[in-house]
């Protein structure tokens, strides 16, 4: 069995020119990707001995992301960029992370402590969800004692809101657990900024250098229609999605609560689809009405995921796309319907800005409302802490997170800017950064933007169908268990030799951790030999030989960041002007030779 | 003819035959294997080098058609593969003399099987035809060769 190794040479490399293969642009972490589909591929097929090469996979992970098996839960987002996906589907990268958090989680528990020295300033991070976390981590293992301030008696903050059949409890526990263990991290539980003597101010005050803020959105938003509150909001029988979400977390709404209720959720995110799935696992019969269009390709198209639709789809919900709420109706304080009229644009040039056609109405009757048409920020407290600039919006540097008025506090997650979870721990590291730089007393801004660019899908002969995920029949899945299925050792192995890895190999080096070979060999052309045929061109399968005009002459030349050294070429090249700088191919093929 | 022994020259990509083994104890018990990245990266040149430096055979261990880390390349070598038998058909060397196999054997456990099974198969062939003209290297190819490496 490999060992792999991540010192020196094995390290991935920053390159200039900042090439990733797309799935790792798409990752706000900029995840390395490749590298570990690479190293899941090459697991041996017993699992006994793949669990020692799964747990190597998952430490290099875990080193940069400690929620990676979290993200194979609940996020994915970079297979909407994979370039298999126009292909036959994209790498199922969340599904094979997933393969690894199922072995990982559980050794997690084991992991012993990092060995830190915590000689640095002490900072304090308000808010422990994702964003929070992240930035505490980050910032532990730079060497600062790091101190979150959390809100209620649990780390992980809105990740709970997300149901048990898709991230189960026991793994968000031991995931938060052992993450402020592992790093040693801090932590003053129920004390919630605002309450009582609690301020900005005075945590300045005790002796933190600075703060990062990541309380995230901690109040549903309410329903509104044309700009205006809509009635009824507080007849019984009304609620938010996001207190639901909360009860059911903490497994205070029993088992067939919605047993023979109509119940209506209105929105149409994510959040909707969690209310909407969950009020069905509850027996309740759904409808979901959003003011979005069903094709998701459309300006105005539904912003929950496809297969949060397709989900509820096969459980039986009711989806009424393109309309709004225009009225609550309720009778002696209790609610009983709503009239809905159609929405003919969700989306203008100036942003969220639904119209409506109040000719064509419907009215649909329910016993229970449960409005989840997003979150809301925690508004007095930000006026209080004076954070908001006279647009209402949070006074401060985006690119930084630096607040403007006071240059220790740094404010970014949900907060910021409502977001996916590993948006908010991108923040949470871009928030680290900037708090090492801030107490460094260097420049805050220097070199932080990158532009990266992608990579084509390479040329091969064959394209893979993706493989289909299982997911439990809807009959089945009526509980809270996890409806979806998920690799086996053989599947995740097969998934991922699927991966064409399309990235530089700067950015993986796969091979050269595991011993594969000592460097990557850049190939080298003898433009005197070279006579300009092209034939490089038309054999290489990543674009990176091409022709040039020297002078009078064409000749060819290669792309080192395209170039994965594979030397195809410089065995098609029929004038012999290519060779790889380095390789030791010829070498080991001579030392053969030499014993015949 | 019981003392001889063919020699055989075996090449294996390291991304799908023996990547979980210890290279170099495995390559005691195996004669003249070149494990390499890659089987797309074998020149014709290096097969008939082989040939010209007295191997009786070349036995070529590929990846599974669909799984070469550099898309196609086990698929180029066996084109090659297919096109060089047709060469030495023409100047009366057996085909048999040159095997490729597209699979995968992370444990490299076939490979001395694979080894074996060839060997003995030379065995009844004999001697790779000594009627190839053991060229001698021109001033010219000194220098391509010089250059390659």
């Amino acid at each position: 069995m490999w060992k792999t190794e991540s010192t020196g040479i094995t390290h991935v490399e920053t390159a200039v020119r900042q090439c990733l293969p797309p799935c790792q642009i798409k990752c706000p972490i900029n995840e390395d990707i490749q590298r570990t589909n690479v190293l899941i591929s090459l697991l041996p097929e017993d699992p006994d001995l793949a669990k020692n090469g799964v747990i190597q996979i998952s430490e290099y992970l875990y080193n940069k992301n400690p929620f990676f098996n979290i993200c194979g839960y609940i996020c994915g987002i970079c297979e909407l960029e994979c370039n298999y996906s126009k292909k036959g589907g994209a790498i199922k990268r969340r599904m094979l992370k997933r393969f690894l958090s199922d072995i990982f989680t559980e050794h997690l528990k084991e992991r012993e402590e990092l060995e830190l020295v915590k000689t640095k300033e002490n900072v304090a991070v308000v808010g422990g969800g994702p964003g929070g976390l992240m930035c505490a981590y980050d910032l532990s293992k730079r060497g600062y004692r790091v101190t979150i301030i959390e809100s209620f008696d649990r780390l992980g903050g809105a990740l709970w809101l997300v149901p048990d059949y898709r991230l189960p409890k026991d793994v968000l526990q031991t995931t938060v657990d052992n993450l402020v263990r592992i790093a040693g991290i801090d932590i003053r539980y129920k004390s919630r900024l605002g309450e009582g003597k609690l301020t900005l101010e005075r945590l300045k005050n005790e002796g933190y250098k600075a703060v990062f803020l990541a309380t995230g959105l901690p109040y549903p938003r309410v329903l509104t229609f044309e700009g205006q509150f809509v009635d009824g909001q507080d007849l019984s029988g009304v609620m938010y999605g996001h207190t639901y979400l909360y009860e059911v977390s903490h497994n205070n709404i029993a088992k067939n609560y919605f047993k023979g209720k109509k119940v209506v959720v209105t929105g149409g995110g994510n959040v909707a689809f969690d209310v909407a799935r969950s009020v069905r696992r509850q027996g309740g019969e759904v409808t979901v009405v959003c003011l979005e269009r069903e094709d998701k390709d459309h300006r105005d198209g539904i912003p929950a995921d496809e297969e949060e639709v397709r989900g509820a789809w096969e459980e039986g919900l009711r989806i009424v796309y393109s309309r709004g709420v225009r009225k609550i109706v309720g009778q002696n304080g209790q609610f009983k319907g709503i009239e809905c009229p159609t929405c003919v644009s969700v989306f203008d040039e100036q942003g969220f800005n639904p119209k409506f056609d109040c000719t064509d109405c419907i009215d649909l009757e329910g016993d229970v409302l449960i409005i989840t048409v997003g979150q809301a920020q925690d508004r007095p407290l930000l006026q209080k802490e004076n954070l908001l600039n006279e647009r209402g919006r949070l006074d401060m540097d985006h690119l930084t997170l630096q607040s403007t008025s006071k240059p220790w506090l740094f404010i970014g997650g949900d907060v910021r800017r409502v977001g996916f979870m590993v948006e908010a721990m991108a923040e949470g590291l871009v928030a680290a950064e900037s708090i090492d730089r801030y107490l460094r007393g260097v420049d805050m801004r220097e070199g932080r933007r990158r532009d990266y660019e992608g990579y084509e899908i390479p040329i091969r002969r064959d394209y893979k169908p993706e493989p289909e995920l299982l997911w439990i029949p809807p009959e089945n899945r009526m509980h809270f268990q996890l409806f979806e299925k998920g690799f086996t050792l053989k599947e995740a192995i097969e998934e991922a030799k699927r991966c064409v890895t399309c990235g530089p190999c700067l950015s993986c080096k796969a091979c050269i951790s595991i011993g594969f070979q000592k460097s990557l060999s850049p190939v080298e052309v003898d433009e005197a030999r070279c006579s300009g045929c092209g034939h490089c061109v038309y054999t290489c399968n990543y674009y990176a030989a091409r022709l040039v005009n020297r002078g009078d002459k064409v000749v060819s030349e290669t792309d080192m960041f395209k170039c994965k050294s594979c030397g195809m070429c410089v065995v098609a090249c029929p004038s012999q002007s290519r060779k790889m700088v380095d390789d030791d191919t010829a070498d080991r093929i001579a030392s053969v030779y030499a014993t015949l | 003819m019981s003392q001889y022994k063919p020699k055989l020259v075996c090449f294996s990509c390291k991304f799908g035959w023996g990547y979980l083994t210890d290279e170099a104890s495995l390559s005691k018990q195996i004669d003249n294997w070149a494990p390499i990245i890659c089987t797309g990266k074998i020149d014709t040149t290096h097969m008939i080098d082989a040939f010209e430096r007295g191997a009786d055979g070349i036995l070529i261990l590929a990846c599974p058609e669909g799984d070469c880390h550099y898309q196609d390349g086990n698929i180029e070598a066996k084109k090659r593969v297919f096109l060089l038998r047709k060469m030495l058909e023409s100047v009366g060397i057996e085909t048999e003399r040159i095997r490729i196999e597209l699979a995968v054997d992370p444990d490299g456990i076939r490979i001395q099987q694979l080894v074996k099974d060839m060997t003995e198969d030379l065995a009844k062939l004999g001697p790779a035809k000594k009627s190839i003209p053991v060229r001698k290297t021109t001033k010219k190819e000194a220098v391509k060769a010089g250059g390659r490496k």
